[in-house]
């Protein structure tokens, strides 16, 4: 039970929220993290060819969502009247399948990785999760400094991404686990470095490799760039999977 | 991809250049590597120049010497993730270790919050001010107002614009060093005021582990709700966290209480050695001691809905300079 006032790191949800992800890639079972965005009920349309755009572009975790009407709940998330949810898939479901399979991944920080010609270049901002409460994956949507929408247009600009790190020795089976990820269309996984050497200007502690994931925020970003109201809650639950569809289905 | 060793030296030819205010040679340059702690000779800084100059980071001016260009700063902001992780707290530091304002002797530099906003809403912004410093949500009702175009240490004022500085809550940090405490800064946070009474940190982000600011993150997510606060007495206030070592905590009361005695207030609690404060965890030994913060006021005028460019914990300024509000 939470406390009425209750100080909890990032760093502590995230690892509470990967024990609790029990999605396989190979059965296409259990549950997997998402983040709940909520919006006006007039955007529906526009925000959802915002979200297909990001999804077609890669800047999205995965490809499949839930549409949150008026009166629908899902595992009693539900939204008020006037309004739609959007139940989308949290980078954190990687990490959450990677420990079920025996790989635990220590998160760094999240922030802006700068993206070049399409190829990820640089982190230039960033804040770690042991040292704030709130995602910074969220906060740093609000600060003006990403350009998603530059980077969907011309291949260049800011989006928002996670650091996260891995033993060297489970080198292999991450590979084979994120290929089977792939095939399930969770695609959200930017860069894996080398053991040892620097990922994304980031130097890595001895033999641990460095595991670059594109925030589930990124189309998200892309709403609040242009200007469209939007409020967004990550980390926000865990969902069994056989509750979002891919977002085809939706347009 | 740039030789790591070489992109540290290049980065830092370049910040030395941007500190200038006018243009720098090779010969200055390598002196102030020196001083840094990089031993570079004055024909490598040339041969650095000229690579920076090719890549657009910076312009060469005759025999005067090198500027910044407007690609050179963005590229200083954006390089070097690794070695800017500690950036925020780092230049806390060296405000901090600049404060020498004396509550006995009732003189110094205080650190300063600058917000620079138009002139247009000067009149609107004043009104916001007086009433969010009349309702005790900073930690000093002195301020200085700085008008356009002119210059204040480090603070220059761009035209059709005017600045406040009002005294940052790192000032009790850089106090507590002048009185021999250790005071370690670790959070800025969002206070839940309830009744006029501080109940417990909503979310904290801390000084470490960040590129940016915690306060500035706060004030850019429009999380706050000062001026509900300063309507109902309920709402979210800005608030920062330190701690001091539990034997200097009565020492620590002791110089905070005296702070009053010019105008220096807004320390909300001071916790039991050890024993959480406002929720947040406190390490064994330690005493947290959390205070308002000064940016409170410039929330206030923000949430008024007028465009605010804020710089928490910005410079360092004669506290006998700030005024209060007639």
């Amino acid at each position: 039970m939470q406390k009425k006032y209750c100080i909890q790191f990032a760093s502590a949800k995230i690892e509470d929220l990967m024990f609790r992800t029990t999605f396989d890639p190979v059965t296409r079972e259990g549950e997997v993290v998402v983040n709940l965005s909520i919006i006006d009920k007039e955007d529906l349309d526009d925000v959802l060819g915002i979200f297909k755009m990001a999804a077609n572009s890669g800047l999205t975790v995965s490809p499949y969502i839930r549409v949150l009407h008026e009166g629908d709940d899902v595992e009693g998330i539900s939204v008020g009247p006037g309004e739609v949810g959007l139940i989308t898939m949290c980078s954190i479901t990687i990490d959450g399948i990677l420990l079920k399979k025996g790989v635990f991944v220590k998160h760094r920080f999240g922030g802006l990785a700068e993206i070049k010609d399409g190829t990820p270049l640089r982190f230039t901002n960033v804040l770690a999760y042991h040292s704030t409460t709130i995602d910074p994956l969220e906060v740093l949507m609000f600060q003006e400094i990403t350009s998603v929408i530059e980077v969907l247009k011309t291949g260049s600009g800011k989006i928002l991404a996670n650091l996260r790190e891995a033993p060297m020795a489970a080198r292999d089976d991450i590979d084979r686990i994120l290929s089977d990820m792939v095939d399930v269309d969770i695609t959200g996984v930017l860069e894996v470095g080398e053991p040892n050497v620097h990922i994304l200007n980031v130097p890595m502690e001895r033999d641990r490799l460095g595991i670059v994931a594109i925030g589930g925020t990124n189309p998200m970003a892309i709403v609040q760039e242009y200007g469209i109201g939007i409020r967004v809650r990550t980390m926000f639950n865990v969902v069994d999977f056989k509750e979002l569809y891919h977002i085809s289905e939706y347009m | 991809m740039t030789d790591p060793d070489v992109q540290i030296k290049l980065i830092e030819i370049m910040r030395i250049i941007a500190k200038s205010d006018k243009p720098l040679g090779a010969r200055l340059i390598a002196d102030e590597l020196q001083n840094r702690g990089y031993t570079i000779g004055e024909r490598a800084v040339r041969y650095h120049l000229r690579v920076l100059d090719e890549r657009g980071f910076t312009k060469k001016h005759g025999y005067i010497g090198r500027t910044i260009t407007e690609f050179g700063l963005k590229e200083i902001n954006d390089a070097l993730i690794g070695d800017r992780l500690d950036m925020v707290i780092t230049r806390i530091e060296e405000l901090v270790y600049k404060t020498t304002y004396d509550p006995q002797e009732k003189k110094g530099n205080v650190i300063v919050d600058v917000s620079v906003i138009d002139k247009r809403d000067h009149e609107k912004a004043m009104d916001i001010l007086k009433c969010a410093i009349d309702a005790g949500v900073s930690i000093s009702p002195r301020i200085k107002v700085l008008d356009e175009g002119s210059e204040e240490g480090d603070i220059s004022v761009p035209d059709g614009k005017f600045a406040i500085a009002n005294v940052c809550s790192i000032t009790y940090d850089g106090i507590l060093l002048r009185n021999g405490i250790p005071s370690t800064l670790l959070y800025g946070g969002l206070m839940q005021m309830k009744a006029h009474k501080p109940v417990s940190f909503a979310d904290i982000i801390g000084y470490s582990g960040t590129s940016l600011d915690p306060i500035k993150i706060f004030i850019n997510k429009r999380s706050t709700s000062v001026l509900d606060y300063i309507e109902s007495g309920t709402g979210k206030l800005l608030a920062d966290l330190r701690y001091v070592p539990g034997s200097a905590k009565e020492k620590a009361r002791e110089v905070m209480e005296l702070a009053k005695g010019s105008d220096i207030g807004g320390y909300l609690a001071i916790g039991e050695t050890g024993e959480d404060v406002f929720s947040v965890p406190v390490e064994k030994g330690k005493a947290g001691i959390s205070v308002f913060t000064g940016s409170n006021v410039i929330t206030a005028i923000a949430e008024a809905g007028i465009p605010v460019n804020a710089y928490p914990a910005y410079s360092i300024m004669d506290y006998n300079m700030m005024k209060k509000l007639e």
